[in-house]
């Protein structure tokens, strides 16, 4: 008389089989997910080998002590312009932006404290050439501030300040709310809690923000490309109607050259745009880290 | 309630920018828009016309004569680079995720994660630096002509001629090098935050540690790589320096096969911009305006869609701000 | 006082001798350096007053004959700065109009509608230049490949799509020509160099000027593979990196050219002779031509009749607005008369090292006067 437990070994494929097969499925497997993660950490060091290699044979001494002329010469202007348009750009969007993060931490449930982090979740999407091309139509043509530091700057200032929004927002949320009861409880104001009690708590991790919107706005091209325009002198510190050099240019610029020593801006002005942005990188996930192992 | 105020209002900046953009390229193109018409998107001809003629008068407004705007062969390089781009990123952001978050040991998951990840951090520019200076060289000389020799043959999307290397898939790799960092992030985070039981089920009930992963936790990160590929595809969409730089910026023709040279939306502003300065009219840089629009929309409707999935089937438990 | 330790240091690098080079001076420039940022926060609000800054911006084509000048210019005229830049002929006309850059620098004129829609924009000859048709086709780079203005025309409207076309072989016969597709290459940028490469075609080619004309901008035939570049330096390295291309390309780049051993076409004349552009067809092309220039100076040179005029020349233009502020105005008509003087800009040292050719003494006299109208 046949069993249940008959039948179903019956029903069930052999063991030996199910055993290979599965193991060389999850053999497989492994291997192609393995390849994958490989593949990624290569190529990111392909990038990184390319750029220092031939960044660090095209840095001399005169890339940060002359400005460019023509095909050749050094980078102080740029330089000197990557900081000022950056700069600029943190000083507007810096208030902005952490007014915002504040406004939606600490109203979270109300409707318009929703449409602001939708708007800066939207905004952080919208690509940079439309920012640039809304700078050039806006401000250097309609405005007539021609190329020029302040129209560089509110458009680099667009784009970082959902940055500063919402990592501000997420610093304040890690604020534990006890914090912010018995703040209340001592007879506190908003204000006093928010600037007194919740800003210095969760100060590292927005300045770690900030850090990130600035290496951001180092990294930019498209949007200055028509808004600051590039110069070769230092900056004449004109806010309007002066254009300014910056080293993302000089990377875009210098490498489509057929000069030697064109090329070797271009190399040196990535190595240092990398360099920041990644030491800038490195620096707020050590900061983070740090933050989140305590 | 005075301070509340004051916040409130200085935060309406974030909606005041977007639709100030918005508006603000509406208003400029509007000329445009009623000039080119639906024609705009389905033509594949961008025609500043005779710019050393007098100008004439068309649909009530002056352009050159001759003037025709149609962007098909943007749309089309867009969209075909940024599939190429989602179709290497997708899995290969998959399998790195789920070799970081299962393979790799607790103590170097981070810092493995950390490096991936940075080539987010990595300027548009410079990778576009890296495509020019290694990529193309290299693809044009050893990659391409054996794909065109092999894949070629049994499709004729991959048959020759390869060409200058500046094109297409080109443009399709140095893209997916530089949205995979999104996905693979993202889907990392919900694989190490599922709960711990799914998978000791899956092994009790005597899958493989393999099987437990892929059949039983990455279902259910569905949603979250769903997600994430809005967020990346809503990149690859915008990225303009990167593709400029290693597109071939092809003009007024669709690619016939893989290797030949496109243009997108966002590049074709960028190399557009001088040349539709010479129309006195004023037409052809109120169409790239229209571009530029156009461009804001798609990323604006792809990145909410994106930002609403992952909002309510994550709770926003991470956004990618970086 | 910080500001002026910058500037003072800059241009002591930039071979400036007219700066004070006191001992006092320099010790200023080496703590300038080292506080180059606090110094540059603080020249904010220190405007540059002694310095007049200029910006030239426009054809890629005239960008190696400014860098030469720049430099020379500035150490005799030290409260000088100019900045070049190249960005393409569109954006140096676009920009000198919307008064962003001074000096506009184009290889093309402006057209009759936009000098009535700007009338106070000048069209200056500063020298004449030339152009060539390059290729890159391994083995044939020093042979120097035959092609007239409809074989050309045929490439780029894609109706001849290989080397060995019997159009290309006709012309050169004995040649062995490969069986490989053309790579054209065109410009991306509003161009110059587009304008007048389009002009050959089109008056060398009738159904060219009737299909697709001539512009700074125009709609390149659909043809598959054609690649776009940036500026002249892109054509060169876009010509440089496919083999089978052929690109058009300013005479100011023939020493990289030669550099990278690519080929240079000779050219079908009006009279039906193959030249290459050199000195003597560029100047029997002047000859035959200039005389027709008029007073405002906008007039093509392509195509000039003459046995041995090299077909493709044309003048060097800078598009400047005759309304400059107080301050400019002096300043930019300086620098055009030293550009025009044959002991300054027009010097053989400067005209030879990029191949350009001195404007002859009557249309100097015609830039002159357009010059004396730029006022402040």
């Amino acid at each position: 008389m046949s069993t249940i437990a008959e039948m179903v070994q019956r029903r069930l494929p052999k063991p030996r089989q199910i055993r290979l097969s599965r193991r060389f499925g999850s053999l497989a497997g492994w291997t192609l997910t393995g390849a994958c993660l490989l593949v990624l950490s290569a190529l990111m060091v392909w990038i990184l080998v390319v750029v220092f290699m031939r960044g660090i044979g095209a840095l001399k001494l005169s890339i940060f002590t002359t400005v460019t002329q023509g095909n050749g010469g050094g980078l102080l202007n740029a330089i000197e312009g990557t900081l000022v348009l950056s700069g600029g750009a943190l000083l507007l969007a810096v208030p902005f932006g952490i007014a915002s993060g504040i406004y939606s931490s600490e109203y979270p449930g109300s409707p318009w404290s929703k449409t602001i982090r939708f708007f800066a979740d939207v905004l952080v999407g919208v690509p940079s050439i439309v920012v640039g091309y809304f700078g050039y139509v806006g401000m250097v043509q309609w405005l007539g501030w021609n190329f020029s530091v302040a129209a560089g700057s509110i458009s680099l200032a667009i784009i970082s300040l959902p940055y500063i929004c919402r990592t501000t927002e997420f610093a304040l949320r890690q604020v534990p709310n006890d914090l912010r009861d018995a703040a209340y409880s001592l007879g506190a104001n908003e204000r006093r809690v928010v600037f007194g009690i919740c800003l210095p708590a969760a100060m590292p991790s927005i300045l770690t923000g900030v850090l990130l919107a600035l290496a951001v706005s180092v990294g930019e091209t498209a949007p200055l490309l028509y808004t600051a325009g590039w110069s070769n002198f230092m900056w004449d510190g004109r806010l309007t109607h002066s254009p300014i050099g910056y080293l993302t240019y000089a990377i875009w610029t210098f490498i489509n050259e057929p000069f030697a020593s064109a090329n070797r801006l271009a190399y040196a002005a990535a190595l240092l745009v990398t360099g920041f942005v990644l030491i800038i990188n490195v620096f707020a996930r050590l900061v983070l880290e740090r933050r989140a192992r305590r | 309630m005075k301070f509340r105020a004051w916040l409130a209002i200085a935060a309406g900046i974030l909606p005041a920018t977007l639709a100030a953009i918005v508006l603000f390229l509406a208003l400029y193109s509007w000329q445009a828009i009623h000039f080119n018409g639906w024609g705009f998107v389905v033509r594949d001809t961008w025609n500043l016309g005779n710019l050393y003629a007098n100008p004439i008068m068309r649909h009530g407004v002056q352009v050159q004569p001759g003037a025709t705007y149609g962007i098909l062969f943007l749309i089309a390089g867009t969209l075909l680079s940024t599939f190429l781009a989602l179709l290497f990123a997708v899995p290969v952001g998959v399998g790195a995720a789920i070799f970081l978050a299962e393979a790799v040991p607790r103590a170097l998951r981070t810092w493995i994660s950390f490096f991936v990840e940075l080539l987010m951090a990595i300027p548009s520019v410079v990778f576009g630096l890296w495509g020019y200076v290694v990529v193309i060289p290299f693809l044009s000389r050893h990659f391409f002509p054996l794909l065109a020799a092999t894949l070629g043959k049994v499709i004729p999307f991959f048959a020759g001629p390869t060409g200058s290397g500046y094109g297409l898939l080109t443009a399709g790799v140095v893209l997916a090098l530089m949205i995979v960092p999104i996905i693979a992030a993202t889907l990392r985070d919900a694989l190490v935050s599922q709960p711990v039981a799914l998978r000791e089920a899956a092994l009790g009930l005597g899958a493989t540690r393999f099987e437990a992963l892929w059949k039983v936790m990455l279902p259910g990160t569905r949603r979250t790589l769903i997600g994430a590929t809005f967020l990346a595809l809503g990149r690859a969409l915008g990225e303009t320096m990167a593709v400029l730089m290693v597109s071939g910026n092809a003009l007024n023709y669709l690619p016939h096969n893989i290797y030949n040279p496109i243009s997108t939306m966002a590049a074709f502003i960028v190399s557009q911009l001088d040349s539709a300065l010479q129309d006195p009219t004023g037409m052809a840089v109120r169409s790239l305006a229209e571009i530029a629009l156009v461009l804001a929309v798609i990323s604006v409707v792809v990145n909410a869609l994106a930002r609403l999935l992952l909002l309510m089937w994550n709770n926003g438990q991470r956004t990618l701000a970086v | 006082m910080s500001r002026r330790w910058i500037l003072e240091f800059s241009q002591k690098h930039q071979g400036n001798d007219m700066t004070m080079r006191t001992a006092v001076t320099r010790r200023k420039a080496s703590l300038a350096l080292a506080a180059v940022l606090a110094a540059a926060a603080l020249a904010a609000s220190h405007a540059a007053q002694a310095q007049t800054r200029l910006l030239e911006t426009g054809s890629s084509l005239l960008y190696p004959l400014f860098n030469l000048w720049v430099p020379a210019y500035a150490k005799s005229h030290p409260g000088v700065q100019i900045t070049t830049q190249s960005t393409g002929s569109g954006t140096g006309i676009a920009e000198a109009v919307s008064g962003i850059a001074q000096i506009g620098a184009s290889d093309a004129y402006m057209s009759d509608f936009q000098v009535r829609q700007h009338p106070t924009m000048l069209n200056i000859p500063l020298t004449i230049s030339s152009q060539m048709v390059n290729y890159n086709i391994p083995g044939l780079n020093r042979a120097h490949l035959k092609l007239s203005g409809p074989v050309l025309a045929a490439m780029y409207a894609g109706k001849v799509s290989y080397w060995d076309a019997p159009a290309i072989a006709r012309l050169n016969p004995g040649v062995h020509l490969p069986h490989a597709r053309i790579v054209l290459i065109h410009r991306t940028d509003g161009s110059g160099d587009t304008f007048i490469f389009s002009q050959y075609l089109s008056f060398s080619t009738p159904w060219w000027n009737n299909s697709v004309g001539y512009g700074t901008t125009i709609s390149w035939p659909a043809v598959e593979g054609g690649i776009g570049a940036e500026g002249n330096p892109g054509m060169v390295n876009a010509c440089k990196g496919t083999p089978y291309s052929v690109a058009y390309i300013g005479i100011s780049f023939k020493r990289i050219i030669d550099e990278k051993g690519l080929g240079e076409a000779m050219l079908q004349n009006r009279s039906g002779r193959f030249v290459l552009p050199d000195p003597r067809t560029i100047q029997a092309a002047v000859n035959a031509t200039a005389a027709r220039t008029p007073a405002d100076e906008r007039v093509s040179l392509i195509f000039a009749p003459g046995p041995w005029s090299y077909p493709i020349i044309n003048y060097e233009y800078a598009i400047v607005n005759a309304r400059q502020d107080a301050a400019t105005a002096p300043v930019v008509r300086n620098f055009f008369s030293w550009a025009l003087d044959p002991a300054g800009g027009n010097s053989p040292r400067f005209m030879q090292a990029v191949g350009f050719v001195p404007l002859p003494p009557a249309i100097v006299r015609l830039s002159r006067a357009q010059i004396a109208k730029i006022h402040g």
